[in-house]
């Protein structure tokens, strides 16, 4: 390593989200999320490879390792060769491990005109990743004979990284007052028989945006909120089907993107989740009842002042003096309970969407659709995430559950509302 | 495009049945595209074995280290007796066993059951030279150790020839046993008193003979083979 580079910190610690996302980490759980662009042309790998060796020193965030330190895991610059791109497998977003794959936390996969990212969540929210995936797309169009400019969200390979980019944000904007959210009911699981090892049952569905648009508007809602009702529909239906004794509330985890409320150009975690949540023991729903709740709740609960003492909350837990002299090893286990508890529990899925991909209008008509894609949760049930680019809207539901009554209920529904859905999947039976 | 007739959602070219209900795709006027690229990989990522080699490396290393530390342990402690032998000669069998497998992943299995029934012969024949008993291993230990090697690797020979049914799996097992147990008595007998006197061992064959006939008219009757599939799930 050149003397000059040692004037920088060669380790830098992990934020609050990080923190979290390393500690529960196991064979059964994947803190992994994916997201791959289908091209118009076949991928070629050689040039994927190039764009990706040009591209990684330019996010020194996602160039990292994770080493176990005595009180906390920390992130160090991985010199290692690679990461090289690989022809994609059947079963994505696996678990990361992390002492294989020479300790990188990111991968690319090829698999005819698709190209994939996937990233661990500890380095990155899905925002952060894209501005990543935009650059390497942008730069692999390159090194395609594409010429695309700087600018439009494409970050410039050939700057320094700027340091805003590698801030905590959390602890920027931490404000004085916390605010604790009260214990959260158990939600209804939505689990059904696990599949075998290595198996993520992958079921994307596309549609076009403005039809959803139109019909989102017809229910007073945002895509986002129409989409998160559907889905909490489904699963209600599915719990309804079950004929339980004592119906369990059904709430949604929905990531917000923080950097709309607090400016700032970080491309590691800077997220929140809220909760939306329906009781059914209270008494019958009707969709457009479900919809307005989750709008109202969204609208009331997604504000500045909430938003900043929840998460300060959050930065003054991994800022604890007491906290921080228990040893990894011994946090480990208590992390992963408390986020069965607080995070796994009183939620019934995960549904995030990231919104709309903004490309260069050079780069636009090189890419056909988007797509996104979560790891396994921590029980055979379906997460959701949506992506859309130009007018194509992709959903997809993905677990290690064997049934897709989710998935069928969700997209049944969208038809039923006349909205067109085309549907891929990889599952084999 | 097909679409799903129960869900209404358009489906991919080549997909079979719908991945939402499961219903089967049945277009005449476009069929399944049943050799055209699947909308992902079909091939599975999975966790890389553990390199056989340094397996091979690490149970070698270990074994050789408690080989050589009780070799020269024995030096010193009650040296008049070459009890390390015994661990010694248990390692160099444990070695022969596990790691040429490890190496050589297409060693044939009869030329690996040999090297294995070879290697307890080898072990047995260390203990017979610390307890002076040449006469019994050459005339009793090595002639039943080769006897079981020789009924082994006729089982396994029988057995290569692709999958058999659990009966007759059964019933070879049972016959060998049988007949090993005689082998054994005859090999007793001989070295005791010099003539073959069947004993015990004629009980053991009857019992194994009167559990086979069962086994093999189960077997040769089909309609007993079926109501015995059935009634045990099998």
């Amino acid at each position: 390593m050149p003397k000059h580079k040692k004037k920088k910190p060669d380790w830098y610690p992990l934020d609050n989200a990080g923190v979290l996302y390393a500690s529960i980490q196991k064979e059964k759980y994947s803190a992994i999320y994916r997201f791959s662009a289908v091209m118009t042309e076949e991928v070629d790998p050689a040039a994927l490879q190039r764009a990706v060796d040009q591209v990684m020193p330019r996010f020194p965030g996602f160039r990292v390792r994770i080493k176990q330190g005595l009180f906390w895991y920390y992130l160090e610059p991985n010199d290692a060769p690679g990461p090289f791109v690989r022809p994609d497998i059947a079963n994505p977003c696996q678990p990361v491990r992390f002492k294989e794959d020479n300790g990188w936390l990111v991968r690319f996969y090829y698999y005819r005109r698709r190209i994939s990212l996937e990233v661990f969540h500890a380095l990155s929210d899905g925002s952060g990743a894209l501005t990543f995936f935009r650059t390497l797309l942008a730069v692999y169009l390159r090194e395609t004979g594409v010429d695309i400019p700087e600018g439009g969200g494409v970050l410039n390979i050939h700057e320094p990284p700027a340091r805003e980019e590698m801030e905590d944000a959390y602890s920027r904007y931490a404000g004085k007052k916390v605010l604790r959210g009260g214990w959260q009911k158990t939600a209804y699981p939505n689990t059904s028989e696990a599949e075998p090892f290595y198996t993520l049952n992958v079921t994307m569905g596309f549609m076009p945006v403005d039809k959803l648009k139109e019909v989102a508007k017809r229910y007073g809602a945002s895509i986002t909120e129409y989409l998160a009702a559907v889905l909490m529909q489904a699963i209600m239906e599915n719990q309804a089907a079950q004929r339980p004794h004592r119906p369990r509330p059904v709430a949604l985890a929905i990531p917000i993107n923080l950097r709309g409320w607090f400016p700032s150009k970080t491309l590691r975690n800077f997220i929140l989740t809220v909760r939306p949540c329906i009781d059914p023991a209270l008494g019958e729903y009707t969709f457009q009842e479900i919809v307005d709740r989750v709008h109202h709740f969204m609208r009331l609960s997604v504000n500045r002042q909430e938003m900043r003492a929840v998460f300060t909350g959050n930065v003054r837990f991994t800022a604890n003096r007491f906290l921080q002299l228990i040893p990894v090893v011994l946090k480990n286990p208590v992390m992963s309970l408390s986020y069965r508890l607080v995070a796994a529990r009183p939620y019934s899925a995960t549904y995030t969407n990231p919104g709309q991909f903004k490309v260069p209008p050079e780069m636009a008509p090189h890419i056909q659709r988007m797509e996104v894609i979560l790891g396994q949760a921590t029980r055979p049930s379906p997460h959701c995430a949506s992506i859309s680019y130009g007018n194509v809207m992709e959903i997809t539901f993905a677990g290690t559950g064997v049934s897709s009554e989710t998935e069928r209920r969700f997209f049944t529904h969208l038809v039923k509302e006349g909205i067109p859905v085309r549907v891929e999947s990889n599952r084999t039976k | 495009m097909s679409y799903c007739v129960n869900c209404g959602v358009e489906l991919d070219d080549t997909a079979q049945s719908c991945p939402l209900c499961h219903t089967p795709v049945l277009n005449p006027n476009k069929p399944v595209d049943m050799w055209g690229p699947k909308p992902f990989p079909t091939e599975k990522g999975e966790v890389p074995p553990v390199a056989r080699g340094e397996l091979a490396l690490l149970i070698s290393a270990m074994l050789v280290s408690v080989a050589v530390c009780c070799g020269v342990l024995n030096l010193f402690l009650r040296a008049e007796r070459a009890w390390s032998l015994y661990v010694i000669g248990a390692a160099v069998m444990l070695w022969i066993w596990f790691v040429p497998p490890l190496l050589l992943r297409r060693l044939p299995v009869c030329l690996r059951l040999v090297l294995d029934v070879l290697a307890v012969a080898l072990y047995v024949f260390l203990i017979s030279l610390d307890l002076g008993g040449g006469n019994w291993y050459w005339h009793l230990a090595l002639p039943i150790i080769l006897l079981g090697g020789a009924i082994v690797l006729g089982l396994a020979l029988i057995f290569r020839g692709g999958r058999r049914s659990i009966l007759t799996t059964t019933t070879l097992i049972i016959g060998a046993i049988g007949l090993f147990l005689l082998g054994v008595e005859l090999f007793v007998d001989r070295f005791l008193t010099g003539s073959w006197q069947p004993g015990w061992s004629l009980i053991v064959v009857t019992v194994c003979v009167a559990l086979m006939i069962p086994l093999v008219i189960v077997r040769r009757v089909p309609s007993l083979r079926e109501e015995v599939r059935r009634r045990f799930h099998m």
